[in-house]
């Protein structure tokens, strides 16, 4: 009877603590609805955001988005994807500038912004939280935890 | 084309001054429309200073630079500044200037158009670009001048050094072909390059020579492999006729010089890359070697391994380079030979440093290259005295940044 009411109680604090602990929201990468694309493999994705790569598998042009440095979601993006700090893959664009092969995508201020560049191009990319996710676009790579 | 040496470079700096200008111009006109702009306008620089333990010869970063470092600290090697304007005409068009200020030949920091032109994308991964444009004939060799972009205070010496070429007035067109997520890019470039070498007292002047090369590249994950390949044809001759002059006389002179012609002779560079890149990890491994096809040159090797590790915002690096060169047997006389020794190198150099990425833009390197090499290896350096042992020392402190 003790012992139980023990190990209620350390159950509730334990969820009380889950729920306290700052969840970070999953981001997702995700396309425009209507560009044919399913579904993409981190190299794929990779390509697509290191603008090595600038057409999807069916052809459609990509156009991909990205976020100002000071939006948090720019640095956990990067460091989901290819583990690299935002000074590294700054110093990568500074390479892609100035040797002339490539402009840097644009970059917008909020996750609303991106989501209304994705809708607005054909194949429109970027990365957003799940749940900002909504018909206008599809998930094409979650990041597994 | 002789004759149009003097001329030629004044009209293609004015015609590229003209665009820059016409871009500067419009640049005032900057549009927010649908949050890309048409124009921008963006910079990139180094602030640096390096100094060597030796006196018997002067450092500097490649053989563009006419005097160099040695015991006192010397910001002339590595201090740069370059600003470039794009404008993206329409979707598929977008014209490019970049002006670049640095240590050079004449022994000035004037401001050069190091690009300047018209890049045409008919289809996503096609890309056409004319006018004057830099090359990759060395895996990076056209972000040379870019410390931000890389890891290092500057590029491996001994793989860089013998690389004074800079740009082309040409085109080039560059493919990229995806294989399931794996990609293959290919490029071909073909133009003319130009600039000033300079040598003692005096330029070799390397306009008009016809440069024509390409790469391969298979990006494979975190992998980067590379091969590459290009040709030079040197249109002019080293100005060593007053030195000949000096030492002989003329049906000697004249015969000496035929035998030292660079004029029309071409040089060959090969090069084999390997990168990987990935999480904190930064390793390269970079093999050249250079056919050269006059006397006064000397056919070389050279390579470096570089591996780099990131700690919180600092990044430590080790290197270990080489480059080394094959003496020609038979010298017309020792005058001859004499000038031909300079031509010579044969030196390695490990290199142990850090970047410290103080913020977003900004990074901070400090660097020691350990060089120890032959007493003979002098072509790498200038003003190169009788007591040089081939062996120094290169402390090297830098900032580089983007805007």
């Amino acid at each position: 009877m003790k012992l139980n009411q023990i190990r209620s109680l350390l159950i509730s604090c334990l969820l009380l603590l889950l729920a306290a602990a700052p969840v970070q929201a999953e981001l997702v990468v995700v396309v425009n609805a209507r560009c044919g694309v399913a579904a993409m493999s981190r190299n794929e994705v990779i390509n697509i955001f290191f603008g090595r790569n600038r057409q999807f598998f069916n052809g459609v042009q990509a156009q991909p988005v990205d976020m100002v440095d000071a939006h948090p979601d720019r640095a956990r993006f990067y460091h989901a994807l290819v583990g690299k700090d935002l000074a590294d893959i700054n110093a990568y664009w500074s390479r892609q500038v100035f040797s002339g092969r490539q402009q840097l995508p644009p970059k917008m201020q909020t996750s609303e912004d991106v989501m209304k560049w994705i809708v607005s191009q054909p194949g429109g990319i970027g990365f957003v939280e799940l749940a900002k996710a909504d018909a206008r676009v599809r998930v094409v790579y979650e990041f597994k935890p | 084309m002789g004759c149009g040496n003097t001329s030629k470079p004044g009209l293609t700096n004015r015609v590229f001054s003209c665009l820059a200008g016409a871009l500067l111009i419009c640049f005032g006109q900057y549009s927010l429309a649908d949050e890309q702009p048409a124009f921008t306008l963006q910079g990139f620089g180094t602030l640096g200073a390096a100094r060597t333990t030796s006196n018997e010869v002067e450092f500097v970063r490649d053989l563009s630079q006419p005097r160099g470092a040695s015991q006192t600290w010397d910001a002339r090697v590595d201090s740069v500044l370059g600003l470039q304007a794009n404008w993206q005409i329409n979707p598929q068009l977008e014209a490019v200037a970049q002006l670049v200020s640095r240590y050079r030949y004449d022994r000035t920091f004037t401001p050069e158009f190091s690009w300047a032109y018209l890049k045409y994308e008919p289809s996503p991964n096609l890309s056409l670009r004319a006018g004057r444009l830099g090359t990759e004939f060395f895996m990076m060799s056209d972000s040379r001048l870019v410390g931000y972009s890389f890891l290092t205070v500057r590029p491996p010496g001994d793989f860089f050094w013998s690389l004074p070429f800079y740009n082309i007035d040409g085109a080039d067109a560059a493919l990229t072909v995806p294989l399931g997520d794996h990609l293959l890019r290919g490029n071909l470039f073909y133009g003319i390059s130009n600039g000033q070498i300079p040598l003692a007292k005096k330029q070799w002047n390397i306009d008009g020579s016809v440069m024509a090369g390409g790469y391969l590249e298979y990006h494979a994950g975190a992998w980067l492999l590379r091969a590459s390949y290009a040709n030079l044809r040197f249109e002019h001759d080293l100005p060593v006729h007053d030195v000949l002059q000096n030492y002989m006389s003329e049906p000697l002179v004249t015969q000496a010089a035929a035998y030292l012609a660079t004029g029309n002779t071409r040089s060959h560079y090969y090069s084999l890359g390997a990168i990987y890149d990935s999480g904190p990890w930064q390793l390269q491994l970079m093999l050249n070697h250079c056919d050269q096809g006059s006397n006064a040159f000397e056919s070389s090797d050279a390579g470096y391994v570089l591996a780099g590790y990131r700690i919180a915002s600092v990044t430590p690096f080790v290197g270990y380079s080489w480059a080394s060169s094959e003496t020609r047997g038979n010298a017309l006389n020792p005058v001859v030979a004499a000038i031909m020794a300079d031509a010579h190198v044969d030196q390695k150099t490990t290199m142990i440093g850090a970047r410290w990425d103080l913020v977003h833009n900004i990074a901070l390197k400090a660097q020691w290259d350990a060089i120890r090499g032959e007493p003979t290896s002098i072509f790498p350096y200038r003003q190169e005295s009788a007591g040089w042992s081939g062996k120094m020392d290169v402390f090297s402190l830098t900032m580089d940044f983007v805007f």
